[in-house]
C-alpha cells in the first residue's frame, strides 16, 4: 500500500467527480483544489450550527417539555448516522450509475500499476471527501443541539461515528461495483436481453430505494421503530452507529461503546470485503452484450399499422434499445416511471407507524391523479430535455442521413411520450390497486394524462435541442444547467397552466359551494387537455429551427 | 448551368470554429467519377472540408455544391446520395452491427430483401461473421470501421465521402477498400478520400489535393506533384514534406532521442 498513490488516486478520483458533474459552472481551477471542498464545509459547518441554534432556541423558549425536547434530541442523534449511510451509498451508487461505459473502459485502474486495495480506498475516500460537506453541516447542526440540551459527550461521539458511517456508505458502494461488475459478465453469458432487462429492473428498485430513504417518511419510521423496539434492530450491522449514539442519550455507557467498537469493526469488514472483490471480480472493460450469432434484420414493424413510416419506426427503435442499453439513458429512462411511484410515496408511507387502521378506501381522485400527473409530466419533461444530448459524439449518424429536423423531433416526442405513459400507466394501477381509485376515473385521467405527457415531452425536446450539452465526461449530463433550469421553469408553468380549469372548478363547487351544470363537469377536462395540444404544438414548432441547427453544425 | 462532370465543387470556402481558420476561400472540383485524395498534415483542413461536402458544417462563406445541388440549399438530397465514414466513427455501440446497418438501411429506404442481401454480403466481404450480433462496444477500432464504412455504402452512393478510413483496418479488409473504391470509381461513383498513408493515394487516387491551413496547397496527379516539388522519381513522401514546407525532421527525432 503506497500513501502517496492513494492520495493521489484519490484526488484525481474527486477531481473527476466534481468536473463530471458541476464543470458547467465550475473552473477547472478551482475544482483542481481540494482545499475548496473543505472550505465549503466549514461555511457549510457555520450555517448548519446557526440552524441548529434556531431549532434549539424555538425548542427551549417554547413550552415544549423536557420529555418531548430529549425525544427530539435522540431522533436527530440517532437519525443522522444512518443518514449519512445511505446518502454516501446512494450518492456513490448514482455515480456509478451515471458513469458512461466509455469512461468505464478508460479507467486509470485498467492500465496503471494501481493495485485493487490502493484503487477500494482511493474511491472510499474520494466518495467521502467530496460529499463531505453534508458532514459538516449535519455536525454544525447538532453541536448547539447537544450542547445545550446537556449532551455534548453525545456531540463528540457522534462526530467520530458519523466519520464512520460515512466510510461505511463509501465502502458500500465499493462492493457493489465489483458485485455488478461481476452480474454484468454473468448476465451477459445468460443473453444480452437478459441483461437489459436485469439493467432497468436494478435501476428502478435503486433509485426507489433511494426515494425511500430520501423521502424522510422511512428514515422517520426507522427511527420510530429504534424507539419502539431496539431489539428488533440490534442485528442490522447499519444500526450499529445509531445505536451507538442513542445508548449513550440513554446514558447506556457500556453498550455504547460496543456499539460503537461494532461500528468501527462492521467498516473494517466492509473494507477487507471489498478489497477481496475488487481484486477477485473485477473486469477491466465492460463486456460486449451479445444479442445473436447471426444478427436478425427487422420485418415490417406492426407500428406501421398505427400510421408510423418505416423511418418513424426505425428511429423509434434506435431509441428503444439505446435507452435500454446504455447505462448512462437507462436511468434518465426509468425518471418517468418512478416519478409517478415517487409522489405516491408520502401516501403510502401514511398514516404513522403506530396506526393501525387500514389505508384509505377511497381518496378524491383529483388529489390523487394530480400529483400522478404532475410526476409523470416531470418525467417526461426530464426524458424529453435530455434526449438530444444523450446522442454526444454520435450525432454524425444521424446528420449524414436523410432525416429532417421534424421526423428527429417527432421520434424524441413519441419515444419519450411512449415511456411517460408506461410510467403513467403503472402509477394508475398502483393507484387503483392500492387506494381504489375508479378504474373509468383512471381511464379518464390516462387521456388526460397523454395531453400532459406530448406537453412537456414536447417542451422537453425544444429545450433539450436548445440546450444540448454534447460533452461526454465521466458523468455526461447531455443539458446544459441553464437548459435544465429554464426547461423545469417552463415545464412547471405549463402544468400549472394546464391545472388551471380544474383548480377554478374545484374552487366553484367546493370554496364557493356551486354546483355546476352537469354539461359543465367534464369542462375542465377538455380545456385541459386542449392547452396541453397547444403547448405540445407549439415546443414541436420551435423545437425544429434548434435541430436543424444543430444538424448543420455536428460538433467535434 | 453545372458543367457536366463535376460531381463535387467548393468556391470560396471559408469555415472558421470561432477564431480558429478552419478553411480558408478554398476553391476545389472533383469530377463525376473520379476519385481524389485529401492529403495534409493534422490540422490541415481535410476533415472541415469533408464535413462541409455533407451539410455537417455550416461554411462561414463560400459555396459547396454536390452533385450540382447546394449542399446548404438541398440537405436531404445530397445526404440521400452519399455515404460518409467520419475519422474515428462513434458508432451507436448499444447496437449490434447487424442492428446498427439495419436502422441505416431503413432509414435510407431500402427494402427487406435489398437490405437482407447486402449486409449479409457486407458481412461477409469484410469478415465480421460471427461477430455481427455483438454490440459494437465490444469491437475493436478497426472493426468499428468497418461497420461505418459498411454503412457508408449499403444504399450504393453516387459520391462517398471518406475520412481516414482505412485507420485500424487489418491489411486484408485495406485491400478490400482499396479495391472497393476502385470497383465503385468504374462504376461511376465519386469518392473522395483523406489519408496519411502516401502510398496508397498514390495508388488509388486519380489526383490529389494537398492542404495546408485551410487552403489548396497543390493539386494534380502524383506525378503532376512531383514535378511541382522539382523532385522526379522520388517518393510521394518527400514530395509532400517538400511542398508543405516540413523540415528539419533528423534535428525532431534527434531531440525525442535525447
Amino acid at each position: 500500500m503506497r500513501a502517496r498513490v492513494l492520495l493521489k488516486f484519490a484526488k484525481i478520483l474527486m477531481i473527476s467527480r466534481l468536473r463530471g458533474t458541476r464543470r458547467s459552472f465550475v473552473t477547472n481551477s478551482i475544482t483542481a483544489r481540494p482545499v475548496i471542498i473543505a472550505l465549503i464545509g466549514i461555511g457549510l459547518f457555520v450555517f448548519g450550527l446557526g440552524l441548529g441554534w434556531v431549532t434549539i432556541s424555538v425548542l427551549t423558549s417554547s413550552s415544549t417539555d423536557a420529555t418531548a425536547v430529549a425525544q427530539i434530541v435522540f431522533t436527530i442523534f440517532g437519525g443522522i448516522p444512518i443518514f449519512l449511510i445511505g446518502f454516501f451509498f446512494s450518492m456513490g451508487l448514482l455515480w456509478e450509475l451515471n458513469a458512461s461505459t466509455e469512461s468505464e473502459t478508460t479507467d486509470a485502474i485498467n492500465w496503471l500499476p494501481i493495485t485493487p486495495s490502493e484503487y477500494v480506498l482511493a474511491s472510499t475516500l474520494s466518495t467521502s471527501y467530496t460529499y463531505s460537506p453534508l458532514v459538516a453541516v449535519v455536525l454544525g447542526y447538532a453541536l448547539p443541539i447537544g450542547f445545550l440540551t446537556g449532551n455534548g459527550d453525545a456531540f463528540v461521539l457522534l462526530v467520530g461515528i458519523s466519520l464512520v458511517a460515512t466510510l461505511i456508505g463509501s465502502v458500500g458502494v465499493e462492493i457493489l461495483r465489483s458485485m455488478l461488475a461481476r452480474a454484468s459478465s454473468a448476465f451477459s453469458r445468460i443473453g444480452g436481453n437478459a441483461m437489459v432487462a436485469m439493467r432497468i429492473l436494478g435501476v428502478v428498485l435503486v433509485l426507489v430505494f433511494t426515494q425511500a430513504l430520501f423521502s424522510g417518511f422511512l428514515v422517520v419510521r426507522i427511527i420510530s421503530t429504534l424507539v419502539g423496539d431496539i431489539a428488533a434492530t440490534v442485528a442490522v450491522p447499519v444500526f450499529w452507529p445509531t445505536l451507538s449514539i442513542t445508548s449513550l442519550l440513554e446514558s447506556d455507557l457500556l453498550s455504547s461503546a460496543i456499539y460503537s467498537l461494532l461500528s468501527l469493526g462492521f467498516f473494517f469488514v466492509l473494507t477487507y470485503i471489498a478489497l477481496f472483490l475488487r481484486a477477485r471480480f473485477w473486469i477491466t472493460a465492460p463486456p460486449s452484450l451479445h444479442f445473436s450469432s447471426s444478427g436478425s434484420l427487422s420485418g415490417i414493424s406492426k407500428l406501421r399499422w398505427l400510421g408510423l413510416s418505416s423511418l418513424s419506426v426505425a428511429l423509434l427503435r434506435r431509441e428503444l434499445r439505446s435507452a435500454t442499453r446504455r447505462k448512462e439513458v437507462v436511468r434518465l429512462m426509468a425518471i418517468p416511471l418512478i416519478l409517478p411511484v415517487m409522489v405516491l410515496f408520502p401516501v403510502v408511507f401514511s398514516p404513522a407507524p403506530s396506526s393501525t387502521t387500514t389505508p384509505p378506501v377511497a381518496v378524491n381522485p383529483i388529489l390523487l391523479a394530480g400529483p400522478l400527473l404532475f410526476g409523470v409530466g416531470l418525467g417526461a419533461l426530464f426524458l424529453g430535455i435530455t434526449s438530444i444530448g444523450q446522442e454526444g459524439g454520435r450525432l454524425w449518424n444521424i446528420g449524414s442521413l436523410p432525416v429532417g429536423a421534424r421526423m428527429i423531433a417527432k421520434s424524441k416526442i413519441l419515444f419519450t411520450s411512449i415511456i411517460a405513459m408506461i410510467g403513467l400507466v403503472l402509477g394508475l394501477a398502483l393507484a387503483v390497486l392500492v387506494f381504489h381509485l375508479a378504474i373509468l376515473d383512471a381511464f379518464v385521467f390516462s387521456g388526460l394524462g397523454l395531453t400532459v405527457v406530448l406537453a412537456e415531452s414536447s417542451l422537453g425536446i425544444a429545450v433539450g435541442s436548445r440546450y444540448a450539452d454534447f460533452s461526454e465526461g465521466p458523468r455526461p449530463r447531455f443539458v446544459t444547467i441553464a437548459g435544465s433550469i429554464i426547461g423545469s421553469i417552463l415545464g412547471i408553468i405549463i402544468m400549472g397552466l394546464m391545472s388551471v380549469a380544474f383548480v377554478v372548478t374545484l374552487l366553484l363547487t367546493f370554496r364557493l359551494g356551486l354546483s355546476l351544470p352537469s354539461i359543465l363537469t367534464p369542462l375542465p377536462l377538455f380545456a385541459t387537455a386542449f392547452l396541453g395540444l397547444i403547448f405540445s404544438r407549439i415546443s414541436y414548432v420551435i423545437s425544429i429551427r434548434p435541430i436543424e441547427t444543430l444538424l448543420g453544425e455536428i460538433p467535434n | 448551368m453545372e458543367p457536366r462532370g463535376l460531381a463535387v465543387e467548393t468556391e470560396h470556402l471559408t469555415k472558421f470554429y470561432g477564431r480558429t481558420l478552419g478553411l480558408s476561400d478554398l476553391s476545389f472540383a472533383v469530377g463525376s467519377g473520379e476519385v481524389r485524395g485529401l492529403l495534409g498534415q493534422n490540422g490541415s483542413g481535410k476533415s472541415t472540408l469533408l464535413k462541409s461536402l455533407l451539410g455537417l458544417i455550416h461554411p462561414t462563406s463560400g459555396l459547396v455544391k454536390v452533385l450540382g445541388l447546394d449542399v446548404q440549399k438541398s440537405p436531404m438530397e445530397i445526404r440521400r446520395s452519399v455515404g460518409y465514414v467520419p475519422e474515428s466513427p462513434r458508432l451507436y455501440e448499444f447496437l449490434t452491427a447487424t442492428e446498427y446497418l439495419d436502422f441505416i438501411a431503413d432509414v435510407r429506404g431500402l427494402s427487406y430483401a435489398e437490405k437482407k442481401e447486402r449486409i449479409g454480403r457486407l458481412i461477409q466481404a469484410l469478415d465480421l461473421e460471427g461477430k455481427q450480433g455483438d454490440t459494437i462496444s465490444g469491437y475493436s477500432q478497426g472493426m468499428k470501421q468497418k461497420v461505418a464504412l459498411m454503412g457508408s455504402i449499403l444504399h450504393r452512393p453516387r459520391v462517398l465521402l471518406l475520412d481516414e478510413p482505412l485507420n485500424g483496418l487489418d491489411p486484408k479488409s485495406a485491400r478490400v477498400v482499396k479495391e472497393l473504391v476502385h470497383s465503385l470509381a468504374l462504376e461511376g461513383v465519386t469518392t473522395v478520400f483523406s489519408t496519411h498513408i502516401l502510398e496508397i493515394a498514390e495508388a488509388i487516387c486519380d489526383r490529389l489535393t494537398i492542404l495546408q491551413n485551410g487552403r489548396v496547397l497543390a493539386e494534380g496527379t502524383a506525378q503532376e506533384l512531383r514535378e511541382k516539388a522539382g523532385l522526379p522519381g522520388s517518393g510521394l513522401e518527400d514530395v509532400f514534406l517538400k511542398l508543405t514546407g516540413t523540415k528539419g525532421v533528423e534535428d525532431i527525432v534527434e531531440a525525442l532521442m535525447r
